[in-house]
């Protein structure tokens, strides 16, 4: 794996600047990322760090984020301030490979570890709702990303990384809710907007097309809400319509990955098609009630 | 992915190459540097001649702005955080300011004081020539007049005093430094003894209680590698580094830090704390040392570093004569000395459950060694006795050794550089007595703020009066006291102010002469902010950016806005014109260090300082082909050192190890030479009988550099409050505050005067436009179960009555305070006399003040017939948008003084009466009775122990203690009083 393309890479998944579009140029992408679409991508949809995919809560921070942490410690560098960025990790990968180019046979070794642990355990899910939703260029770059990714850089590491070993699972809130969550039509909204335990992303974009889609009416606020809003209008019909969606997107984004993500594409599949047939499940459920209790 | 649209990256790589060999072919830099993606983003510094940003106004167009990068230094506070300034290369005028990531304290980052440099540069109120009274002083009548005028009027009056021997007339009062001792230096080239700071007003208490430590008189807390941090604040912003503070404490509590708040207020600091503390003000000394004894009974204290590197030997031999001079024996004893500090007895002090202090201090006792403590304002400077505030809180620090370790806290001055400079006068040969009199021998310093009392009684007159970042009529309780004396010309007979603003005091003087602000001026700073040394230059940007671009400038007013200068250049130019020809000696000083009987310019001074005063940084400056001074012009910041150490550990080397003599505690003298170090060393231990310098500490048979006390160790007992007549108090412990509950009054409450609001400081920030909208108001803190004893709500009216007068302001009531204690901040009620007169020549400020009339009856004075402004047109449309009119209540005018006899500083704290408004009351009513203040004054006068009586040795301080500008050892002594012989005995008939 060329380091180079590896930092160009990580490089323009920064804010975009001026100084940025010399390095979007040189990557071919078209038009040059602008402020509005990086935050259309990366602030409103799809955020750019491990932890809002792999951590327990969904959000930036917490132990997704430390175990990345714990990654520069065990190299004996100091972690940055967003050390599960994409822009950090890619940087990070750039740097060990170009060590590993000097001839530095552990950073060749940590490189494949970052490889399999901290990106393909979670960015190809992410680089496919990229490409399939995102304005140009950044599906373009997405699939630059995602090829890098397929190429790997040293052996395939056997095993499901600690990220997913790790992970909460959805909980069926009839059985009295999430984790510390004892209500249950709230566990219910957050178990679906955490990734690591629905198995899939439900972004603010996802939402319009789900009202879209359905007929129901759209309100304009953070996904917890609007996602609180649907479920209040129209419990199974909400509910169907994540499953669809949730099955359908994880399924697609991890094609073509088992030869190289190992475990974690069929984890991710796994845990996709899991949480769609109890969302089917319990919409049928609801269906039937005369009480519609999202 | 798709298999099907796999891109070629083995193309995409060889264009990315391609592109970046091109790129760097042409000199530019093809990544753009430091990653944008986290708020820490900054331009790459090879960029900083030629930025380019897009125009924020022509969104959605792309239009793209070129900037050259300047760095300075923020003034808004006493941290000196990096700024860089975008200096639009089109305009060459200042676009904005944000963090310099060159600097070592701040990393690039600021607060919203930083940033808000802007508003101030572009204040269109701002004083832009020099001003001249006419009429009356305090009269509102003002001509522009030139700066030749002005320094020729100044320099003949300076030059009488001198040549007359009245060089104790001259007077230098100064808020805010901001700079390492450039005018001190003036100062004593003048020979006067002519340094007056605000420091009684400020950190006084603190000071007093770390020297007697320490030796040093701050503290350098290494929050950032701390497991516990314990702060006794008024907000961190009452610690002087807020910035710098917080960013590093935020990273400690990111690694799993505790961190301890003491604040009777639930301030922003409070707000992320794990224990917050809300005491009655005044006890915090007495949780302190219940901490302490926890540590003791517990035995969880660092036995061999207290063994080591406290002076316990010294205490037993003086204090327990009796008793065998061993460690064993002295910890016997210390297991008594603290015994009645028990978690109940602090609870019955504080208010605080008994449980929950020793919930604190369990926590203190997991720090190990690494344990930070800061209090600077805040208690120290509230109460009286505050400054064993800080000595019992540094007890915790000495107790677990947890000082100049990792994690711990520092001394000061080891974390500072103190730069050699071109200017090397003599001492002043003379003691002035209106800054430092007998009654107050250990003050921290001058005791400015007894200034009107001290002239009202004929202590001596002031001839000239310089005030500098400094507002003594506002900022100074009694502030109507200190109308009496400057409108006085028996009094004062020359008033300048050297400001960018117009303040309260301004008005009262003859000259007001405009200098400039941060982004306009020459300093360097260096501070202590973590276990490193960094120095940090302070620049006039347009100034350094037509320079880059091949101007000579030689004067910073080519570059500053209207006339506005800066006083580097000032002082020096006025010196010339003080010694013209250089008879008096004076001059001298100040010719080019190169070019005998030249002006030296600033670039003489701060280039000689840079290439022969900051170890390491002409080496530095080389790596990248430039010269020390246009290193720090570029760059702004250069760390000397990161991670200094234990400096008292150091062995001191044979060189120094000559003629030794060791007294019986350990003190090692010596007549070798002494080390040249970049370091403040703070004390000046006094040398043996013989002559011997004070070189070292014996411990464990190791001759060590140990601390700068007259032990060299710390000073858990201090021998100098002992000797000078205050052996009560020579070890740390807790003293009865003037708002204990057994000295207030029924119906008397404490009033928290010494708050700060994150965004404002004092009035240096009174003409940000960013910040007031912010924070514009200062009403009154008060509990629930307080407000509904008053009967009042939120909104209502209550006047709080002092012992000097009374103001009316608005309540709030809010849980986030103790009850029975009501707090206000002190930076908001800035006023204006309405006979302040406006036009082009002497712009009125319009904005944050309130117009007042200045009523007089008597000794009674009043602020009355108040008008608030709001919006009003202006240059800056900005103005017009203010949407705010309440500016706050000035109360400070109606506390009297209250000074502390041993660190001499003003006990903020208030004892007063909070009621519903009276009818006629209104907002912003501010009134006060200067005979009243009078009796207070002497009141507090009467608690001092005056080095006359109690000297040891017939000098007036101990002269081991710093001092500004210290006089030559002869004006030490005390002279003989009028009417008495030597001794101080009644001459006979």
């Amino acid at each position: 794996m060329s380091a180079e393309l590896l930092r160009a890479l990580s490089v323009v998944a920064e804010r975009p600047g001026p100084e940025h579009a010399r390095v979007a140029r040189a990557l071919d992408l078209s038009p040059i990322p602008d402020d509005v679409s990086w935050t259309q991508v990366f602030v409103f949809n799809l955020y750019p760090h491990a932890s809002v995919y792999l951590g327990a809560e969904g959000q930036v921070g917490g132990e997704a984020a430390d175990r990345v942490a714990g990654f520069f410690r065990a190299l004996d560098a100091v972690p940055p301030p967003e050390p599960d960025s994409i822009p950090t990790l890619l940087t990070a990968w750039a740097q060990l490979r170009e060590r590993a180019d000097d001839g530095d046979v552990r950073a060749g070794h940590a490189a494949a570890t970052l490889v399999h642990e901290h990106l393909r355990s979670w960015l190809p899910l992410v680089l496919a709702r990229i490409e399939a939703m995102a304005p140009a260029p950044w599906p373009d770059w997405a699939r630059l990303v995602g090829a890098t990714l397929q190429r790997g850089d040293g052996a395939l590491i056997d095993g499901l990384p600690l990220h997913l070993r790790e992970a909460p699972t959805f909980t069926d809130p009839r059985d009295g809710g999430g984790e510390g969550e004892p209500d249950s039509g709230g566990s219910l909204v957050n178990q679906v907007l955490v990734p690591v335990r629905c198995g899939f992303v439900v972004t603010t974009t996802d939402l319009r097309r789900c009202a879209h889609e359905t007929g129901l009416a759209l309100r304009l606020a953070e996904r917890r809400y609007v996602l609180g809003q649907l479920l209040g209008q129209d419990v199974p019909t909400t509910l169907r319509w994540l499953a669809g969606h949730g099955e359908s997107t994880t399924t697609a984004a991890w094609d073509g990955w088992d030869e190289v993500a190992g475990d974690a594409a069929a984890w991710w599949r796994d845990r996709a098609v899991t949480t769609a047939d109890l969302l089917r499940d319990l919409a049928d459920e609801a269906a039937g009630a005369t009480v519609v209790a999202p | 992915m798709s298999n099907r649209d796999t891109p070629d990256l083995d193309r995409a790589a060889d264009r990315v190459s391609a592109a970046r060999a091109d790129t760097e072919a042409r000199g530019e830099t093809f990544y753009p540097g430091a990653s944008r993606i986290h708020l820490a983003m900054f331009p790459p510094k090879e960029r900083w001649d030629d930025w380019v940003e897009y125009d924020s106004k022509s969104w959605p167009k792309k239009v793209e702005k070129r900037y050259m990068l300047v760095p300075t230094s923020c003034f808004n506070c006493e941290a000196g955080c990096g700024l860089l300034a975008y200096v639009d290369r089109d305009t060459m005028q200042v676009r904005k300011f944000e963090g310099n990531p060159e600097a070592p304290g701040s990393r690039g980052r600021n607060c919203a004081k930083g940033p808000a440099t802007i508003n101030q540069v572009t204040d269109p109120d701002r004083i832009l020539h020099p001003m001249k009274r006419v009429g009356e002083r305090g009269g509102g009548e003002w001509v522009a007049a030139s700066w030749d005028e002005a320094l020729d009027t100044i320099a003949a009056r300076v030059r009488a005093a001198i040549v007359e021997g009245r060089r104790d007339e001259v007077t230098y009062h100064v808020g805010r430094p901001g700079e390492l001792g450039f005018t001190s230096e003036v100062l004593q080239a003048w020979g006067v003894d002519g340094h007056n700071s605000h420091t009684n007003v400020c950190s006084a208490g603190a000071r007093a209680g770390y020297s007697f430590w320490l030796g040093q008189d701050r503290p350098s807390p290494d929050h950032a590698n701390a497991e516990v941090i314990l702060l006794i604040s008024a907000h961190l912003e009452a610690g002087h580094y807020f910035n710098p503070h917080a960013q590093r404490i935020m990273e400690a509590r990111q690694r799993g830090a505790k961190l301890i708040v003491m604040d009777v207020r639930l301030s922003n600091t409070a707000t992320h704390a794990d224990h917050w503390l809300a005491p009655w003000p005044g006890s915090e000394s007495t949780i302190n040392l219940a901490i302490a004894n926890h540590l003791i009974q517990s035995k969880q204290y660092d036995r061999d570093y207290v063994r080591r590197w406290w002076n316990w030997e010294e205490y037993l031999r003086a204090c327990q004569p009796d008793r065998e001079p061993t460690f064993e024996v002295f910890e016997q004893v210390l297991a008594t000395l603290y015994a009645e500090h028990t978690f109940d007895q602090a609870a019955a002090e504080s208010g605080i459950a008994a449980d929950r202090l020793q919930a604190v201090a369990e926590t203190v006792a997991t720090a190990g060694n690494r344990l930070s403590t800061h209090t600077w304002r805040s208690a120290s400077i509230g109460n009286e006795g505050g400054w064993q505030v800080a000595r019992t809180l540094f007890l915790l620090n000495a107790l677990l050794g947890a000082v100049a370790v990792p994690g711990g806290t520092y001394p000061n001055g080891w974390n500072v550089v103190k730069p050699k400079t071109p200017v090397n006068p003599d001492p002043v040969p003379v003691w002035n007595d209106l800054h430092l009199p007998l009654e107050y021998p250990f003050a921290m310093y001058e005791m400015s703020f007894l200034l009107p009392h001290f002239l009202r009684e004929g202590r001596g007159r002031i001839d000239t009066y310089f005030t500098r970042v400094y507002n003594p009529v506002w900022t100074n309780p009694d502030g109507f006291s200190w109308i009496e004396a400057l409108t006085d010309h028996d009094q004062v007979g020359l008033h300048v102010a050297l400001t960018p603003t117009w303040n309260e005091t301004a008005y009262l003087a003859d000259w007001v002469l405009p200098m400039g602000h941060s982004s306009e001026r020459h300093d360097i700073i260096s501070y202590e902010q973590y276990d490193g040394q960094w120095i940090g230059f302070r620049q006039p940007v347009l100034r350094a950016a037509r320079e880059r671009l091949g101007e000579t400038i030689t004067d910073t007013r080519e570059a500053n806005p209207g006339e506005v200068w800066e006083e580097n250049e000032f002082w020096i130019e006025l010196t010339w014109r003080i010694d013209p020809d250089g008879s008096l000696g004076i001059r001298k000083h100040y010719e080019a260090p190169d070019r005998p009987g030249e002006q030296m310019t600033v670039d003489d001074y701060y280039g000689w300082v840079f290439a022969n005063g900051v170890p390491g940084l002409p080496e530095k400056a080389a790596e990248e082909g430039l010269d020390p001074l246009a290193y720090m012009r570029r760059y702004g910041g250069f760390e000397v050192s990161d991670g200094v150490g234990p400096i008292h550990e150091g062995e001191v080397g044979e060189e120094e190890l000559d003629d030794v003599v060791v007294s019986d505690t350990g003190r090692v003298y010596g007549r070798g030479p002494a080390p040249s170090v970049s370091y403040s060393s703070g004390g000046a231990p006094e040398p043996d009988a013989e002559g011997r310098r004070a070189v070292g500490v014996m411990v464990d048979g190791v001759v060590r550099r140990g601390f700068p006390t007259p032990s060299g160790k710390l000073e858990f007992w201090s021998s100098t409050l002992a000797d000078w007549g205050w052996g009560d108090v020579a070890l740390p412990g807790a003293m009865t505050s003037h708002v204990h509950p057994s000295q207030l009054a029924d119906g008397e409450v404490p009033l928290i005067s010494t708050f700060r609001l994150p965004v404002q400081i004092h009035t240096r920030s009174a003409n940000a436009k960013w910040l007031n909208e912010l924070a514009h108001t200062n009403p009154l803190w008060i509990h629930p179960s307080h407000a509904r004893e008053v009967g009042v709500v939120t909104g209502d009216l209550v006047r709080v009555s002092t012992h000097g007068g009374h103001f009316v302001v608005k309540a709030w009531v809010t849980e986030g305070i103790r009850p029975g204690v009501v707090a206000c901040s002190h930076h908001m009620g800035r006023w204006k006399p309405s006979h302040q007169t406006e036009g082009v020549d002497s712009p009125s400020p319009r904005m944050q003040v309130a117009d007042v009339d200045l009523v007089r009856d008597g000794t009674r004075w009043s602020l009355q017939g108040r008008v608030e402004h709001g919006a009003y047109d202006s240059s800056d449309p900005d103005m017009a948008r203010i949407w705010w009119t309440d500016v706050g209540v000035h109360q400070n005018m109606t506390f009297p003084v209250h000074p502390d006899p041993i660190s001499g500083a003003h006990c903020w704290h208030q004892a007063v009466r909070v009621t519903r408004a009276e009818p006629g009351d209104a907002y912003g009513d501010v009134v006060a009775d200067t005979a009243r203040m009078r009796a207070e004054y002497e009141a507090w006068l009467g608690k001092a122990r005056s080095a006359r009586e109690l000297s040891p040795n017939g000098e007036r301080r101990p002269h081991w203690l710093k001092r500004p500008l210290r006089p030559v050892r002869a004006a030490w002594a005390i002279p003989e009083q009028a009417g008495t012989d030597a001794a101080g005995d009644p001459d006979p008939p």
